[in-house]
């Protein structure tokens, strides 16, 4: 790749697609990361990855085919060797269902600048304020910090070319007692480590263990609880997942009416929650053109280029949209929604701090962390999990201890109806899915009767 | 030694780990790996996507001052080698200002040059597109034409690495291995909602022979998706409850992969999963003395099982594949490591479980193929069923979730096959098995011989961070648990 840059191998690539066109994205990826455990760095990388990937437009027997193939290029020929593999995929698979016009998409000035890097000075900062951390001997911590800039170089035949810069960052920090009795866990994603106080984390971690010191059991059952910001996200985040509108008009879905058709217009919960993904959030910014080299429910290569709009798939309370591409648009007869690469999720009536907001729940279960989240039932999209580094018991408004931790089985759909309070919506980073979706600004909420189905004894 | 045609720019090893000594590094590893992949996908019977990938990269990992540094490019040129090695050496001097626990390596003898090929049957990257979606297509018309089955979706996924691993030990080792899978839903839309049924082959270390019926009985499983898809529409919800469980290893292999795989990893019980993935609640204290199950309980671990997804030649640290016992007789017998982690712990030699799943990774302590042994006795899954009285025999894999010390899991299935009075009466549904980990090796009353033995497996285990996803396989005879809180899925919806 040294040759040739990214931007000028989406051109050359295009070049040889020829007349029938088709989308080229180029991707420069360079990310480095710092892991530590028992209070010590363990591994560490400073990685950068190019690729290219091709969808290869054909014409088929009866339409427009698709063919994707993906890789390094360093030479032409290796560009030549791509969009060969991606044609004769295409002319194999036949006419692709999802075949549209492209559309014409922006044209960026910058597009032949260079790739964005990394900057490791931020890194060692992080590793100071570790070293500093690392120096408290009462407890032993454990973490990841990781800092990224995936840049885009998005060309369509439709005379598209975007380039799109996405600073990713992300750190966390786990605390646990010696005895590894009490663990507690702290989390943070941005675009910089910049405002990443590692101080400020390790002592809500640390005030977390103090509360733990007061154990108090609690058994199974239906409990009224305090989300967390990262803990709901974590639930929101599937049922954006699952927010297809084609799987839905097909009955294949949580989404799917009883008597054909989708639950679009039907309330799901009585307060004003709002699920949002919008790529002009800010602070979680992200691109507003759909870059799809492939076919989902979500998404075609067809639409590349296309503008990403804010998109309320829950609005008041009231599911309002689902997301889709023009294809599946049109078969879930449904407006064309392609959906951006973040969540907001927020209550118009929501205010206050978690701490607040717990304290206002007067008695309950306050949630920080939910982890190993996966689908039961499709049908009611049933979730389980656990709870994790931190479950307290509130009563009269006040953390009186730690309880230990459960297995849920919930509803990110069903529980939207027992939502009885909410606080503000804050940037947070969600446990689970973190890898995938780290951007997200959430509200923590209260609700009634959450299924803390069985116990777990994990620490 | 297997002769391995490969295009991997080998010559820049020498380069790299010059470099590395020349730049103060105790330890020294570099490695090229290129891994292709193949996937085709139809919905309804339409090609929906099909496309490959092929990617290419080195990296460098060091020892200095007691701290890994580690850096990877795509980049493959002899100044992209160098600079990475200039990386890598520069993150272990950052590493080293705030480690206290030096890199100490469990010792392996050299191998010096060596190359290492899984013995596959019919080359599936040399099939065409055209044949490849002509099997599925005809598959898919199997199913479909059944009047229950509403939407079809097929899939098939092929995937090869070719690696290369040098260090300043003199080891020069070349490897390549092949795997496959391939899954059919069959789903069915009705009055009261839907219900989907898959096939239960695993994928598998092998070639296109797979899919054409070696190792695994497509024609009859794709003939039975359908009844099995009717009788799952018209079956009752399981009373929730206490239930004894004949399991199939096309379900037990995932249940093993959870509560004894992971939680057999020595970094995990060392903490170094801690902030991820998780710890374990097997701690190295309980190590001969843990009664992990019942007496019919014996788990190995090996990189060695035929069509292992796991298998290989050398590990990614270049250790040699081997097989032992994790479990022996229900009791807690010992570990998968890489080379650091069993020095931790006072180990003459690493059990060859380093893997990275690209050269952009870091090797880290990666699961080996970890399996149930058979009973001796020729034990049938049916003679297991006729011992059960008021039972379920559960088939096929689905959800699975465990916690953060693999205690309490949950897991689903594909099919769930009521058993009254040592007979099987026909399937229920919202089968929900939970338990506790020695609570439900500790119920494993029998295990089926060798006849019942299935190896079972994933494309997906993922762990560390950065994430990193592995293949592994797990072979599993059948089963019987006495005694296993069973929940309803859709009870516990509306509870």
């Amino acid at each position: 790749m040294s040759e040739i840059s990214l931007a000028q191998s989406v051109d050359i690539a295009l070049e040889l697609l020829g007349a029938s066109g088709g989308v080229a994205v180029a991707e420069s990826n360079a990310s480095a990361n710092l892991r530590w455990a028992n209070s010590s760095l363990t591994t560490n990388g400073d990685m950068h990855e190019r690729t290219l990937s091709i969808a290869a437009f054909v014409t088929a027997t009866d339409g427009i085919g698709a063919g994707l193939a993906s890789g390094q290029i360093r030479t032409r020929a290796d560009i030549a060797e791509l969009v060969a593999r991606a044609q004769a995929a295409g002319i194999a698979g036949g006419a692709s269902e999802d075949a549209a016009e492209l559309f014409a998409g922006p044209v960026d000035e910058d597009f032949y600048d260079e790739p964005a890097v990394v900057d490791l000075s931020q890194l060692e900062r992080v590793a100071g304020g570790l070293g500093h951390a690392f120096a408290d001997d009462s407890v032993q911590f454990f973490g990841y910090a990781e800092q990224s800039a995936d840049t885009s170089y998005v060309g369509t035949s439709a005379g598209t070319r975007i380039r799109f810069v996405q600073h990713t960052s992300r750190f966390e920090l786990c605390a646990k007692s010696h005895e590894r009795d009490r663990s507690s866990w702290s989390g943070q994603s941005g675009t910089t480590f910049a405002d990443v106080d590692v101080q400020a984390h390790a002592q809500a971690v640390l005030e977390g263990l103090e509360f733990q010191k007061t154990r108090i059991d609690i058994e199974p059952g239906l409990h009224k609880v305090t989300l967390s910001s990262s803990a709901l996200a974590d639930l929101m985040i599937y049922l954006m997942w699952t927010a297809s509108a084609r799987e839905a008009a097909e009955g294949r879905s949580v989404f799917s009416a009883t008597a054909g058709g989708t639950r679009v217009g039907e309330r799901l919960s009585p307060r004003n929650f709002t699920v949002t993904a919008d790529p002009h959030a800010r602070g979680l910014e992200t691109l507003n053109r759909v870059i799809s080299v492939g076919t989902s429910t979500f998404a075609s290569t067809f639409d590349t280029g296309m503008e990403i709009q804010p998109v309320d798939i829950i609005r008041d309370g009231i599911l309002t949209a689902l997301g889709s591409s023009r294809h599946t648009a049109e078969i879930a007869k449904l407006p064309f929604t392609p959906m951006a690469d973040n969540i907001v999720v927020t209550d118009k009536q929501g205010h206050g701090s978690l701490r607040e907001t717990a304290a206002r729940m007067q008695d309950g279960l306050l949630i920080t962390c939910l982890w190993y989240i996966r689908e039961v039932d499709p049908q009611s999209l049933l979730l389980t999990g656990l709870t994790r580094d931190g479950v307290y018991v509130v009563r009269d408004g006040q953390i009186v201890g730690a309880a230990n931790n459960f297995r849920f089985n919930e509803s990110p759909v069903g529980m939207l109806n027992r939502i009885v309070d909410a606080g503000e919506a804050i940037n947070c980073l969600p446990r689970e899915w973190a890898d995938w979706f780290p951007r997200a600004r959430v509200a923590p909420v209260v609700i009634d009767g959450f299924n803390l189905s069985t116990r777990s004894d994990a620490i | 030694m297997t002769l391995i045609e490969h295009d991997l720019p080998t010559g820049l090893a020498q380069l790299a780990l010059s470099a590395a000594a020349d730049g103060g590094a105790e330890v020294a590893q570099f490695r090229i790996a290129r891994h292709d992949s193949r996937g085709i996908s139809l919905r309804d019977g339409v090609v929906e996507n099909i496309g490959s990938d092929s990617n290419i990269a080195l990296s460098v990992r060091v020892v200095v001052k007691g701290a890994w540094g580690f850096a990877a490019s795509t980049d493959l040129s002899e100044n992209s080698a160098r600079d990475t090695v200039a990386r890598a050496l520069a993150m272990a001097r950052l590493s080293a200002r705030v480690s206290s626990d030096p890199v100490v390596l469990a010792n392996e003898p050299a191998h010096g040059e060596q190359s290492w090929v899984l013995p596959i049957g019919d080359d599936a990257f040399a099939k065409s597109d055209d044949e490849v979606i002509a099997l599925l297509q005809s598959w898919n018309t199997r199913v479909a034409q059944a009047s229950i089955v509403n939407h079809v979706d097929a899939h098939t996924a092929m995937g090869r690495d070719t690696t290369f691993f040098a260090d300043l030990n003199g080891n020069a080792i070349t490897q390549r291995r092949d795997r496959i899978s391939a899954q059919l839903t069959a789903i069915h839309v009705g009055e009261n909602g839907f219900e989907d049924m898959r096939t239960c082959a695993p994928p598998a270390g092998r070639g296109f022979e797979y899919l054409t019926g070696t190792g695994w009985d497509w024609d009859a499983e794709l003939a039975a998706i359908p009844d099995y898809l009717d009788q799952k529409v018209k079956s009752p919800s399981v009373t929730a409850g206490t239930w004894d469980l004949v399991i199939d290893p096309t379900n037990l292999w995932l249940t093993i992969h959870e509560s004894i795989g992971h939680a057999t990893e020595l970094d995990r019980a060392l903490g170094y999963e801690a902030n991820y993935a998780g710890t374990s609640f097997a701690t190295i204290d309980k190590l001969g003395n843990f009664k992990y199950g019942s007496p019919v309980m014996n788990v190995t671990g090996d990189r060695i099982a035929d069509h292992g997804l796991s298998t290989v030649g050398f590990d990614d640290e270049g250790v040699a594949a081997q097989q032992w016992h994790l479990i022996k007789d229900g009791i807690l017998t010992g570990y998968q490591t890489d080379r650091s982690i069993a020095a931790k712990v006072g180990l003459e030699r690493s059990n060859g479980c380093a893997f990275a799943d690209s050269a952009t990774h870091v090797p880290i302590q990666r699961m080996p193929n970890v399996s149930l042994q058979p009973s001796d006795e020729d034990i049938t899954t049916q003679d297991l069923i006729s011992r059960v009285d008021r039972g379920i025999y559960i088939v096929g894999d689905k959800s699975w979730s465990i916690d953060m010390q693999r205690y309490n899991f949950q897991f689903t299935g594909q099919r769930f096959f009521e058993i009254k009075d040592g007979q099987i009466v026909g399937q229920l549904k919202d089968v929900v098995y939970q338990s506790k980990t020695p609570d439900f090796w500790g119920s494993m009353e029998a295990v089926g011989g060798k006849s019942t033995y299935l190896l079972g497996g994933a494309l997906n285990c993922g762990k560390g961070q950065p994430g990193q996803v592995a293949p592994v396989s797990h072979g599993a005879p059948s089963a019987l648990f006495r005694g296993i809180n069973i929940l309803n899925g859709r009870q516990e919806a509306s509870a």
